[in-house]
Parts: structure tokens; sequence; C-alpha cells
């Protein structure tokens, strides 16, 4: 998978959020995820992991959103659609 | 399903059964399955890892998690200062840490299908501050704390947390403590009444009941407090 595919897969499932959520907002690989300037609550956070989760499941490994190394606020995972993605991207790596 | 653990003995093995009974699909997790009959994974629910490898079974075999009782928890009845570290560490990994995992890693199995219950256990010697279980209250009310919060952080996707605090029960928990003792808890009950473990089944199924759908982030002393 390359990271542009990453990207895709994380914004279109962000995309699904904000429509679900009612939030009417445009998607892009600066967009955060967390933090003041996101229009995400946590709830939100949840859902598009979960539906990584299935995406990947799709695809054929386990996104674990769940790991020290997911979480550790160095890597800071839910910055923006580019760094979720990258996490995304670098766990299918892992495996394949 | 509902996920039960410490299925194989004492409070966990009677809601097991009780489910079981009722007609619900249930499934036991404990470090010992021999002794459940029905479904149930071999875990320690101190450790994330073996916790996490369940999570993921359910999950690859589509199981459908409603529920979630956090029945696991072991006791030990000692002054603080003569309680050895090993078994400080012992409760609260097995008791706090391991009711923290069990929901960290099971709820999202809960939102998956928007909704459903969590039933963590305290004690209630955590409303007494029962002397000569210190360590073991601390482990205890860490649970209740952590129920009510995460009984928030749960309300956004219809999943209730609620927590059970029983009073003395005839189990291998209370093994080797004193009638003596047991009767002077007993007596600090609105209904001084020593309850049995029916008893707690029968509450668990009241707060798993739909005609319960508006109570969360309770903790249900059993014989009042």
């Amino acid at each position: 998978m390359t990271l542009e595919d990453a990207v895709e897969t994380v914004t279109a499932v962000v995309k699904e959020c904000y429509y679900e959520a009612k939030i009417e907002a445009s998607v892009s690989e600066s967009t955060p995820l967390v933090g003041g300037d996101s229009l995400l609550d946590s709830m939100g956070l949840v859902q598009i992991c979960l539906a990584l989760e299935d995406k990947a499941e799709e695809i054929g490994f386990d996104f674990d959103w769940t790991s020290d190394a997911a979480m550790s606020k160095s890597k800071g995972m839910y910055r923006t659609v580019t760094a979720l993605a990258e996490e995304f991207q670098n766990q299918q790596k892992n495996v394949a | 399903m509902i996920i039960v653990t410490g299925a194989s003995r004492g409070l966990g093995n009677a809601i097991y059964k009780r489910l079981s009974e009722t007609g619900h699909e249930v499934c036991g997790l404990s470090r010992d399955v021999s002794k459940i009959e029905g479904r149930s994974y071999k875990c320690d629910v101190s450790s994330y890892e073996q916790l996490k490898s369940v999570s993921k079974l359910l999950k690859k075999d589509k199981v459908k998690v409603t529920g979630i009782i956090n029945a696991a928890g072991v006791a030990s009845m000692n002054l603080a200062l003569t309680t050895p570290p090993s078994i400080t560490e012992k409760l609260i990994k097995i008791n706090l840490l391991g009711t923290i995992y069990s929901c960290q890693l099971f709820a999202p199995l809960l939102l998956r299908n928007k909704g459903g219950n969590i039933i963590n256990f305290s004690t209630i010697a955590v409303s007494i501050g029962l002397k000569g279980e210190s360590v073991y209250v601390a482990s205890k009310a860490g649970v209740e704390g952590f129920s009510k919060a995460f009984a928030r952080e749960m309300a956004d996707f219809k999943v209730r947390v609620n927590c059970i605090a029983p009073g003395p029960i005839d189990t291998d928990l209370i093994k080797g403590v004193s009638s003596d003792l047991i009767s002077k808890v007993v007596e600090k009950q609105i209904i001084p009444q020593k309850f049995k473990t029916n008893d707690i089944c029968d509450i668990v199924e009241l707060i798993l009941d739909q005609k319960a759908s508006s109570i969360s982030g309770q903790v249900f002393y059993v014989g009042g407090i």
C-alpha cells in the first residue's frame, strides 16, 4: 500500500464520519483529528479507528490503534489525516 | 454474547451459569477453563496481551458482544503495613488493571453494536473503609471511580456501565475471614443480611434488562449502605 492509498482510505473514512456527524467541512491531508482545531469529538475519533479496523481487515491485516507505539504522544498519529494514514500504512507494511 | 471474566469460580461462575440458564449466549474467561461448562477462553485478566488475543478472536469470529461482566477478582485480608509488595501488586493488577484492560479491549466490540452493558465489581468494603482490607479497597475504589467516569465516555455509544458492590458472599474470596468479622460487616448494611450468589445474579439480570436503560454510572451496594 502506498502512502497515497493510505491517505485516500483515511480521507474516505473521515468524510464518512463527518457525514454521520452532520459536519459540513472538507477533508484534506492536513485536517486535524484531535486538538482544538479538530471538528471531531472523541466519539468521532473512535468511529474512525473502528472503520479503519474494518478497512484493514478487508486488506488483510489488523489495524491496532491501542498499542503503546500507536498511542505514544511522540507519534501523535491523530494529529492529521496524513499522520493517521502513515500509521495505517506502517502497520500494513509490517505485516506484508 | 456476554463475556464473563472470572467465570470458573465464585460469583463469576454463578453469573455465567445464571445467564446461560436464562437463555443468554455467554463466554467465560478464566485462568482455568476446565470448570466452565460452555464457551470459554483461557485468559489471565491481568495480562493485557492475553485479553487482546481473546478480543481479536471474538472480532475475527464476528461475535456480537452485548455485555461484559468483569467478575474476576482476588482479595487479601491484611493491614497495609504487613501486605507484601507482591500481594499489593497482584490485587491492583487483577482487580483494577484487569477490569480496565477488559473494558478497553472488549468495549470496542460493544461499540460496533451501538449499545450494550458493562458490569464491574467493587465491594462494600470501599464504602465502609474496612480495616484489614485497605489494599483490596484501593483496587476496588479504583474500579468504582473508573466505572463512573467510563460510563460517561461510553454513554455516547449507548453503552451503560455500572458497578455492583457486594458485601460478604459465600465464595472462596472470603474463605479464611472470621464469621465474627463477616457479621460485623453485614451489620453495617441497611439490610443486615448475608446475601448469596443468587442475589448477585438477580442484580446482574436487573441491570442487563432493557428496563434499566436509564441507569448508568451507578454503584449498587448489595444490602445497601
